[in-house]
């Protein structure tokens, strides 16, 4: 028996570990997470699965996030210093040059309000405007709105960083 | 002539516009260099964007079988199942051990009547349910004259040498209209260390809210009686207490209830209730409330049987059961327990805002 769901598996998995890896930072992480999706898309057979995935993922990356937060300040609170973020161990060095874009990515998109990086996220996962409005609870109109927002500022500030990089390569 | 807005031609792009809104925007753009020139730069800012993002992926994303997820998913199902299973089971065994203790608690009094003969001759007329102790509606009540009610320390102690002084409290105290009575006063705590003194009269205003019964009916002399309920002690399950009593049934949450106990009085107004609570130390702390005059008699019946006789001792005074009350109106709240006065205080607190939200 061929199932939707399992059709909708094949071709967004992908995509939600890739959503959810964008909110964890932890590839391992995502893919448990995306797999948390699936199997509740298979007790709860969704209307609307796909951006009901796309929602629950949203949701467990945010009760993820708040885990983490509260795990920090814990340690923190242990330790009397603030932790170190975790770093990316370099490895041969095409690793870290990619490694380096990724994080100058990275560091981009967290320039953007929460809500813009979401809906930016979500557009870039494959959601049409009225999936992400909603999801978001933003009017349909506002989608594109705010998509072009997210996207100049996105786009602005790696530029910037780039712009930084490069004039202190120059002055070393 | 109308320039397209950047974020439609965004929506324009990613193919979110209906057809006529497309064939709208693509006539004007063939009339309009400018918003070529800026459809142009928004493709390219929306490349860019999607090759900037391209570069957050994880490092490698294998396909677990989509079977693994299915057994999964029949695996929390059967979890859910077996969860709501122990859940149910649980429900029937709190209640099965609720009826057990309800039943228990009714045996109890039944063998308190028959360990008390005399008693049981002289409460003929009463339910069968009662248990009790009519001393309240013949206690002096020496605060009558003070404004404010005071409420008394007290040790919680018992012993057989209580029955005199139940007695002699009652030949004292004829004042049966004290009752009717009432200080309406703001509200306010007072905490009177207690006199450990007159150890047999204080004894017989504990007896009042001793956990046990049986200690008061067999002392008790039995031309006390009382004709009918009003007045009359009664030991009851916390259900039918609750019936009694209505909302206004004060207790600690989360404390497991030793025993409830009810003074009825002529109207319903008039009940006094006496909730019993163990502390996980074994210490048992009692919750009283009802008329500000019979909680204030029952309190602070106790210091003045205390002022009675000798002055306590130092070492008896560490010990103590202590009592703190709150007056509102012409209700009194009040707790007795072996716990520092701060610890009442804080209780007695809570409680007075729960009873106020009730």
């Amino acid at each position: 028996m061929t199932d939707d769901l399992e059709q909708l598996y094949q071709s967004t998995y992908t995509a939600v570990v890739r959503f959810l890896y964008r909110k964890v930072w932890d590839a391992e992480r995502a893919e448990d997470l995306a797999q948390e999706v699936f199997v509740r898309a298979l007790s709860h057979r969704p209307e609307k699965p796909r951006a009901w995935v796309f929602a629950v993922a949203a949701n467990l990356a945010r009760d993820e996030a708040r885990a983490a937060m509260r795990r920090k300040r814990h340690l923190t609170l242990l330790k009397g210093d603030p932790i170190a973020q975790p770093r990316i161990t370099p490895a041969a060095d095409d690793t870290v040059e990619h490694d380096e874009q990724m994080a100058s990515v990275q560091e981009a998109l967290s320039t953007l309000t929460p809500r813009d990086r979401e809906i930016l996220l979500l557009w870039d996962a494959g959601l049409s405007y009225p999936e992400i409005a909603a999801q978001t609870g933003l009017a349909v109109g506002a989608v594109g709105t705010t998509l072009a927002r997210a996207r100049r500022r996105l786009v602005d500030a790696h530029d910037r960083q780039q712009r930084h990089l490069e004039s202190d390569a120059a002055h070393s | 002539m109308r320039h397209i807005p950047e974020d439609e031609l965004h929506a324009y792009l990613d193919q979110a516009l209906s057809r006529t809104q497309c064939v709208e925007i693509e006539s004007h753009l063939a009339d309009c260099p400018s918003c070529r020139a800026t459809r142009d730069g928004i493709a390219a800012l929306r490349d860019r964007t999607t090759a900037l993002l391209a570069r957050l992926a994880p490092p490698t994303s294998s396909l677990p079988p989509f079977d693994s997820l299915r057994g999964r998913a029949a695996e929390v199902r059967s979890q859910r199942r077996r969860r709501l299973q122990i859940a149910a089971w649980a429900a029937s065994l709190v209640a099965a051990l609720g009826l057990g203790w309800s039943g228990s608690s009714l045996v109890r009094s039944h063998a308190d009547r028959v360990g008390a003969p005399a008693l049981a001759r002289s409460l003929d007329t009463a339910p069968p349910v009662a248990a009790s102790v009519p001393v309240a509606n013949h206690a002096p009540a020496p605060s009558r004259e003070q404004p404010v009610p005071v409420a008394a320390a007290e040790p919680v102690r018992r012993s057989a040498e209580a029955r005199p002084a139940v007695r002699s409290a009652e030949q004292r105290s004829p004042a049966k209209q004290a009752h009717d009575e009432r200080h309406p006063a703001p509200s306010r705590e007072v905490v009177v260390p207690s006199q450990d003194s007159a150890r047999a009269a204080r004894e017989a205003t504990l007896s009042v809210l001793s956990p046990t019964p049986t200690l008061e009916l067999t002392g008790l002399d039995p031309s006390a009686r009382q004709d009918d309920l009003a007045g009359m002690w009664r030991t009851m399950s916390w259900d039918g207490a609750k019936a009694e009593a209505g909302e206004r049934l004060p207790h600690i949450d989360g404390l497991p209830v030793v025993q409830v106990q009810v003074q009825s009085g002529e109207q319903s107004s008039r009940t006094v209730t006496v909730v019993a609570q163990q502390l996980a130390s074994g210490q048992v702390i009692r919750t009283i409330e009802g008329p500000a005059t019979d909680v204030t008699q029952l309190l602070s019946r106790r210091s003045l049987a205390a002022a009675d006789s000798a002055p306590p001792s130092d070492s008896a005074r560490v010990d103590d059961g202590h009592a703190m009350a709150m007056q509102v109106g012409d209700r009194m709240l009040a707790i007795t327990g072996d716990l520092p006065s701060d610890s009442l205080r804080a209780m007695i607190r809570r409680l007075n805002a729960e009873l106020r939200t009730k």
